[in-house]
Order: structure tokens, then sequence, then C-alpha cells
């Protein structure tokens, strides 16, 4: 009977498993867990001896400044994935009744409780193992995190230049109430957003975000059969149709008698004195009034008339019928995907199930590089001139958001070179001109949120390092896509409605996690990745668990790392703690003037400020 | 013919001002005390989810044996419970900008995160299913006004507004709200205590927008969805930041904005443009607000701002 069970363990929920294992007279003391696992008490066990390890390696005067650093990074992201994983486990010991078979009664308390535990340890076994322990688990977590590196990215990057951008995902969750709006984030979109922005309001992001997604840059759907002039002639002509058509005439004429209508508000309004000069008071009343025109118009003109006949939108990459869906791409327009690179394809192995990671992973990892080395580079350059930057004291996320971006010119340009206020800051300026992918990230972003006003100082333009910083943050939002659409990381290589837009969200917790360096970047979007895997493992494991358990734990995550995961400021206020250790003299406000590298981007916004000498495992 | 399509599109905007001009009077009071509250999304989806739940709760037991009955007091409690919830969610916020000293900006996305995930996770341990709640039978009662008939809580959003603008304009309550707002150290210095008005300022954003949600949940409608807020959240602050933080500004904005929301309602069906197009009609005339007017809003000076006494 047990042979049988493990043999075909497919898609059994518990309750089944122990009543099917019960009926072949097995005796059921602990669930059944699936796989090798590690069960709960060993687990413990590698805890306790990692606290060990740690407290004990302490002692040891070598390793003790870096392992120090090492923890301070870790100390606030690790304690708020404890203390969410914590508060879920509530969640899901209330959720989930232990499983049983009908008629199964357990006997005492103690055995009671060991269910509990049991049913917990194996709801974040469920979590945890698959994608942890088997190459295709593994894969599969890889191809969740791909794009939550992309949106993980682009939220750091908007944040290190001092933005907070919860629009460049594109997505602030799908609206399930009204399914045929959930579109798609699409590459470009909000590179157009970020245009626009002229203001960095934070809050017009979400608007951003919204807008983005509904208006989800159509025209660009067609992507992938773009290199086919056939089919770009045929776009034409059938353009060119639809204004001689006249079903689609009628609509065109309705547009042009709004527009019409409104244009005739604007003109009665500036015929009347008293609104014209109402007008001259501010663009808000102007703005106002073509709102209203506008209202106007469209209730007028969407008056249904005789002889209208319903029409169907249908632009030309849609495939026809009623699923929400593009033409699937072109084989050659497709994103390989990674073992195929290396010649492998686990496709013709039969038994093997394919390995679900395209280039586009390598891509977001290269593109996680590049941005660590730019405003390391920068960095490095600061801690040359402390003079000139701004004191790193109390450096933490709310000083870090309620400032704007900032940057200094660009060094390789004669033409905008500042005044040379510190010489220093010219120093290999023409060999980084070389670099161009390097020196246009550099951006003046790690100047960036630190000290908008040294830098305008310093004569940067605040405006349009702002702009910028948001276009790229944008375009590394956009680049979110491919792994859906070009990776064919869904069910085929086409755009669908159902893109999960959430990873826009995620991407915040990713960056959030990740202290917005690179490096913890792509760490905490494996570990979102592993956990939404897991997430749609617990659906299949358990009656009463859905993956929105996961999503949960996420929002926690990000909650407790806002709330510096609830540690006393003596652990999380950098200068606090250093003065504690006794690195700084107790007169000094300012860094010190051997900080160790690591030390600067923990000044920079949002890397968790420091740390806890009691770290968590 | 012309004049009762006119009075049906009056009428569903007022109804779809309601949910924005109750959350934007929210917002009004946590960022009149310094305090950003994006969270507003997040709290009009648990208000929303309370009221529904704890309506339904409560008349489960009459419906049961004779359904259709009419529990009048039903909806009620439920909106209690949702004011409830909703100043318990706005408080989470509150201690962790406020006595944490987070950043307003990302605690509050942490809560807009929530307000997915947990109605999910308890929707599908009461109904089993993660998006929407069981319908409710007793909705919140119609009144009649004249050729209109509103729910009371549309009354009540309109009636809110020139009680907001006396309390903050007119009364010491009021001034001391906007004085912790524009110049925390100044209030601190006369005594007022800044993390105690501002305590206030964020849970009465929650209480009122809670309503907002309640009216979405057994208002306009008669059971949960997950994410039925749809954006609501949002653009109740764009229409704060347009309507410079004042009562009657917001009012105009939010009528404005949701002049939008019927329009798109009543052009969703015809043939005149894509619903696409016109649904996005809203946030695009947001993103306009926001992107040409914020510099002319000035904003409580202490905006964002957490405040350490020293």
């Amino acid at each position: 009977v047990l042979q049988a069970l493990v043999d075909d363990p497919a898609d059994l929920t518990i309750e089944e498993t122990v009543a099917r294992a019960r009926e072949g007279g097995l005796i059921i003391r602990r669930l059944p867990y699936t796989g090798a696992g590690m069960g709960l008490a060993a687990f413990l066990t590698i805890v306790t001896g990692l606290f060990a390890l740690v407290a004990g390696a302490r002692v040891v005067r070598a390793v003790n400044r870096p392992l120090d650093r090492a923890l301070a990074a870790m100390a606030i992201p690790a304690v708020s994935i404890v203390l969410a994983l914590a508060a879920a486990a509530v969640v899901i010991l209330v959720m989930q009744p232990t499983p049983r078979a009908s008629a199964f009664e357990f006997e005492g308390p103690l055995i009671a409780l060991a269910g509990r535990l049991d049913t917990l340890w194996l709801a974040y076994y469920t979590m945890f193992a698959e994608s942890l322990g088997t190459a295709k688990g593994f894969a599969d977590a890889l191809s969740f995190a791909t794009p939550l590196i992309f949106t993980g990215l682009a939220v750091g990057f908007g944040f290190r230049a001092g933005l907070f951008n919860i629009g460049a995902p594109g997505a602030d969750g799908p609206r399930r109430d009204r399914d045929d709006v959930r579109r798609p984030l699409h590459a470009g979109t909000d590179v157009a957003g970020a245009a626009r922005w002229r203001s960095p309001r934070r809050r017009s992001a979400a608007a951003v975000g919204r807008v983005a997604r509904l208006a989800q840059g159509p025209l660009r759907r067609q992507r992938g059969h773009q290199h086919d002039p056939a089919q770009l002639r045929g776009r034409l002509a059938a353009a060119v149709h639809a204004l001689v058509e006249p079903d689609l005439r009628r609509p065109a004429v309705r547009v042009i008698q709004l527009i019409g209508v409104v244009v005739g508000v604007m003109v009665v309004a500036l015929l009347v004195p008293w609104l014209r000069r109402q007008m001259g008071r501010g663009p808000r009343v102007v703005l106002a009034l073509v709102g209203v025109g506008v209202l106007v118009g469209a209730v007028v003109v969407s008056q249904p008339r005789p002889g209208d006949a319903p029409y169907v939108l249908q632009l030309p990459f849609k495939v026809p019928g009623s699923e929400p869906k593009s033409y699937e791409l072109q084989p050659t327009a497709r994103l390989p995907r990674l073992p195929a690179v290396f010649g492998i394809d686990l496709r013709q192995t039969p038994g093997t199930n394919v390995v679900p990671v395209d280039v586009a992973l390598p891509a977001a990892l290269l593109l996680g590089v590049v941005a660590l080395v730019a405003p390391t580079a920068c960095g490095a350059r600061r801690r040359r001139a402390p003079g000139w930057a701004a004191p790193p004291a109390r450096r933490s996320w709310r000083t870090a958001c309620s400032r704007r971006s900032a940057g200094v010119r660009c060094r390789g340009d004669p033409a905008e070179q500042p005044q040379p206020l510190v010489p220093d800051r010219h120093r290999g300026g023409r060999v980084r001109a070389l670099l161009p992918l390097p020196h246009a990230l550099r951006l003046r972003t790690a100047r960036l949120g630190l000290s908008p006003k040294a830098a305008e100082y310093g004569g940067a333009s605040l405006r349009r390092n702002t702009v910028m910083a948001m276009t790229i943050s944008g375009a590394l939002a956009g680049l979110t896509a491919t792994h859906y659409v070009l990776g064919g990381a869904l069910e085929d290589y086409a755009l669908r409605q159902s893109i999960p837009t959430s990873d826009g969200f995620d991407g915040i917790a990713v960056a959030l996690l990740g202290g917005n360096s690179p490096v913890g970047i792509v760490l905490a979007a494996f570990l979102f990745g592993v956990l939404k895997n897991g997430g749609s493992l617990l659906n299949i494991t358990f009656s009463n668990l859905t993956r929105d358990v996961v999503s949960m734990i996420l929002a926690l995550v990000v909650l407790f790392i806002a709330a510096k995961g609830f540690l006393p400021e003596r652990l999380t206020n950098p200068l606090r703690r250093a003065k504690a250790l006794g690195d700084l003299p107790p007169e000094v406000g300012d860094g010190k003037p051997d900080r160790p590298p690591d030390d600067v981007p923990r000044a920079s916004p949002g890397r968790p400020p420091t740390g806890a000498k009691e770290e968590l495992g | 013919m012309e004049t009762i399509v006119l009075l049906t599109l009056a009428a569903s905007a007022l109804r779809a001002t309601t949910p924005l001009l109750l959350a934007a009077l929210g917002g009004l009071f946590s960022e009149r005390s310094g305090v950003v509250n994006i969270a507003l999304e997040g709290i009009m989806l648990f208000g929303a989810l309370t009221a529904a739940l704890v309506t339904y709760y409560v008349e489960l037991p009459h419906v049961r044996d004779a359904p259709g009955t009419s529990v009048w007091y039903a909806p009620w409690l439920g909106v209690l419970a949702a004011m409830v919830v909703g100043a318990l969610v706005a408080g989470i916020h509150a201690v962790v900008s406020i006595r944490y000293k987070a950043d307003q900006i990302i605690s509050a996305v942490a809560i807009n995160l929530m307000a997915i995930g947990v109605p999910a996770v308890i929707l599908t341990g009461l109904f089993g299913n993660n998006t929407t709640s069981a319908t409710i039978t007793n909705r919140l009662p119609l009144w009649s006004v004249g050729p209109f008939t509103f729910s009371p809580l549309v009354y009540l959003a309109f009636a809110l507004v020139p009680i907001v603008w006396f309390v903050v304009f007119r009364t010491p309550f009021g001034l001391r709200l906007r004085a912790v707002g524009e110049h925390p150290e100044a209030a601190d210095s006369v005594g007022i205590s800044v993390t105690r008005m501002r305590y206030i300022g964020v849970m009465l954003s929650g209480v009122l927008a809670a309503l907002g949600g309640a009216y979405l949940s057994i208002g306009a409608f008669n059971q949960f969805i997950t994410e039925m807020s749809g954006g609501r959240g949002f653009i109740a602050l764009a229409a704060l930041i347009f309507g410079k933080w004042h009562p009657l500004g917001v009012l105009g904005a939010t009528l404005l904005f949701g002049a939008f929301q019927a329009l798109e309602t009543q052009l969703g069906g015809s043939a005149l443009l894509p619903p696409t197009v016109v649904q996005s009609l809203p946030f695009i005339l947001t993103m306009l607000v926001l992107a040409g007017f914020v510099g002319r809003s000035v904003a409580p000076k202490a905006i964002g701002k957490p405040f350490t006494k020293s």
C-alpha cells in the first residue's frame, strides 16, 4: 500500500492520502510527507547550529567586522521574513484543520498538537522543498523569479534616484471585477508615461500604472509580426479601409463631433469675460473646463441614433475568436530556452520535464550587474570627497523618499561641465565616457536621492535627471513582459490577457527586501520565485490553502520592512550602532574616514541601514 | 427622452462620486495632519469586505429559514463594523509610520498589498472561493428625495463636505490638525501632541475610506468581490490633490471624476469608442491632473515627514 502511495502521489490531497493509507491498514501517526524532506526537528537543529556558528565566529576578531557588516545588511530583511512567516503560521493553523480521514480520531492533546505542527510544517515544506530540492522545481522558481528581477530592478533604480516608482510596473493588480479591462503591462507603455512625468509626484505613479495597463500600448502588440513586411502592408491597408468602411466611419465621425464640442466649449468660455478671467488665473480651471466639455460632448454624441449598428473593434493582431490573446509569435522572434542555447533540448529527452528558463533570466542578471557597477562607481568617488557629499547621518527610508532625485551633469561632456568644485570629481571622466552604457546608467542616480541639494549645487539638472531615472526605471519594468510574451513563460508565445500583472507590486516588495542593491534584488526575487512556486503547490496539496497565503506573506514582509522589523533604533540607526560598537568617537556626526566599500550603498536610500548583532538564521 | 438620459447620468454620476468623495475626505484628514495615506485603496477594500461579511452573518440566521426576510439593522451593523475595521487598518498604517517612523508610502503600499491577499484568504476560508463572498439579501436601504433615489451613504457623503469644512477650518481641533501638518515643531511647542493628532487624523481617514468601501459592497452591490474598489482609492487621492486639500475643492474634483466614471458606464455599451479607451478616461484625466497641476497645489508643509520630538 505504501509503495502504491509513493508511486502514485499525483495530485492527492492530504485527506485522500491519509484515507487511502488507512484503507490499506497503515497506522498513521504522522502526516505523510511527499518526497525526501527534512523534518521539523532536523530543520530546527540546523538553525540552532547556524546560530551557534555565528555566535562562535563573532568571538574571532578577524571575522568580526565583515561578519557584523553582513549581519547588519541582512538583519531587517531576515527579521521581516521570519516575522511574516510566523504571522502566516497563525493563518495557516486557523485555515487548515489537521487533515484526517473520516472516523479517524486523534487521541489526546499531545497527538493533536503534533498534528497541528505537522500541518504547519508540511505547509512550509510544500512552499520551499519542491523549488529547492528538485531540478524542475528550481527551474520553475527561476522562471517565477525572472519577471520579479526586472520589476524589482525598476523599483530599486527609481528608489536610488529618490523616486518611488509604484507605477513603473505598469500594474497594480488585476481588476477582476471587470475582466475585459484586465490587460497586460507591456514594454514601452511606461516609458511613455515616464516621459510625461513632469513633476515627480510619487502618487501619480499609481495613475501612470493604471493608464499603462488600460492603454496597454496596443500598437506594440504586433511585436514579432513586425519583421513581416507583408503583414505590415496588410495592416496599413486595414487602417485605410477603416476610414471608408461605413461601420467604422460612424464612430469616427462621432469622435470628430466630440472634439468639435470640446473646442466649442472652449471658444464659448473664451468669449465669456468672466470665464476668461478665471481661466487666466490658472491652468486648473482650463483643465476643469476641458473636462466638462468632454463630458457634455460625450453625453450628446453618445446618444443612440437610428441606423447605429453594433460594431466590434478588432485590431489586426488579435487572434480570431473570443479568446483574448494575440497571434503566436513566429519562431524566429522567440527567445530561445536557456538549455537550447547550450545545445541541450530537454524536450527530446523522454520523461524529463521542460525546464522553463529562457534567456530573459541571464538578461535580467546582466542588467543587475550593470546596475550594480553604475552606482558603486559613483559611490567610490563620493567617498573620496566626503566634504562634498551629504552627511550620511540618519539615512533611512523616509529621508530617502522625501527627497527628490538629483544628480550631476554628464562629466564627459565639456559643454555641460560645471565649475570644478572638487577636483576629484573629474578624475577618470574620460575613461568612463568610453563606456556609454554604464556612463549613462551611472546617470547621476548615485548622487541621487542622497543629496539633491548638493547635486544641484554641483550644476545638476534635477528635472532632466528625474525624467531620465524614471525612464530607465520604466524601461526595466517594460522588459518584464518579454519573459511572458517573447519567452513563452505562459502556455504559448503570445500576448495573453492573463499575464500576471501583480508582478508590479511584487517588484516593490522585491526591491525593498533586496535593499535596492542589485545583488539583493536578485536574491529576493529568487526567494519570491520559490514562494510563488510553492504557493501554486499549496493549492494542490491542501484543501483550504491557496496561493493567496503567499501573497499575504509578501505583503507582510513589506510592512515589517517598512517598520524596520520592529527592531529598536539602537540597532537600525547606523550612527547609533557604530557608536555603540565603539567604531566612532562620540563627537563624530559623519561617516568615518576608513569606511569600507560596503558602507556606501548602505547609506543609500532603501538599503536597510544597518543591523543587529542578534541575527536570526 | 434627453432629459431622462441626462437625469440618469446625473444620478449615476452622484453614485459614482460617493465612494470617491468619502475616501477623499478621509484622505484630507490624514494628509492635513501630515501623513500621506495612499492606503485608502486598501482600507476601502477592507471596509467593503467587513461590511459584506458582517451583514451576511447578521442576517444569516433570519434568512436561512425564510429567504428574503428583511433584517433592517443588518446592513447598518455592517457599516458600523466597516468603520471600526477601517480605523484599525488605518491604525496599522499610523503605528508603522508614526511610531516606527517608516516611510509612509511603503507602509501604505504594504497595506494595499495586504488588501489583495488577505481578503482572498478570508474568502477561501469562509466561502471556498477566493474572489467573491456570498450575496447578501439586506442591502442598505434606498431613500428617495424628489426624483432621485439614493443609498443613505450618498447623502452622508455630500452632507460631510460642509461638516468636514467646518471641523477642519472652524474648530480648535481642525486648527490643531492643520498646525500639526504644517509645522509640527511649532504645534509641539504650544503643547499640542503631534503624534496624537496624527493618529486621530489617520484613523479618521480609515473610518471614512471604509465607509466608501462599505458603500461599494452593500450599497451599490450585494456582495464583496476581490479588488472591487478598482483604483478608486488612488483616484480619491488624485482628487484630494486636485482639490487643493480643501473640502470644497475635493467635492468638485470628485464630482468631475465621478462624472467620468458614470460616463464610462454609459458609454461602455455604446458604439462611440472601444470600451478600453473609455475606461481609461478617468485615469488619463487623473494623470493629467497630477502631471500638470501638482506644482500649483500647496500641500501641507510637513506632509510625509515623521516627527521626532527633540
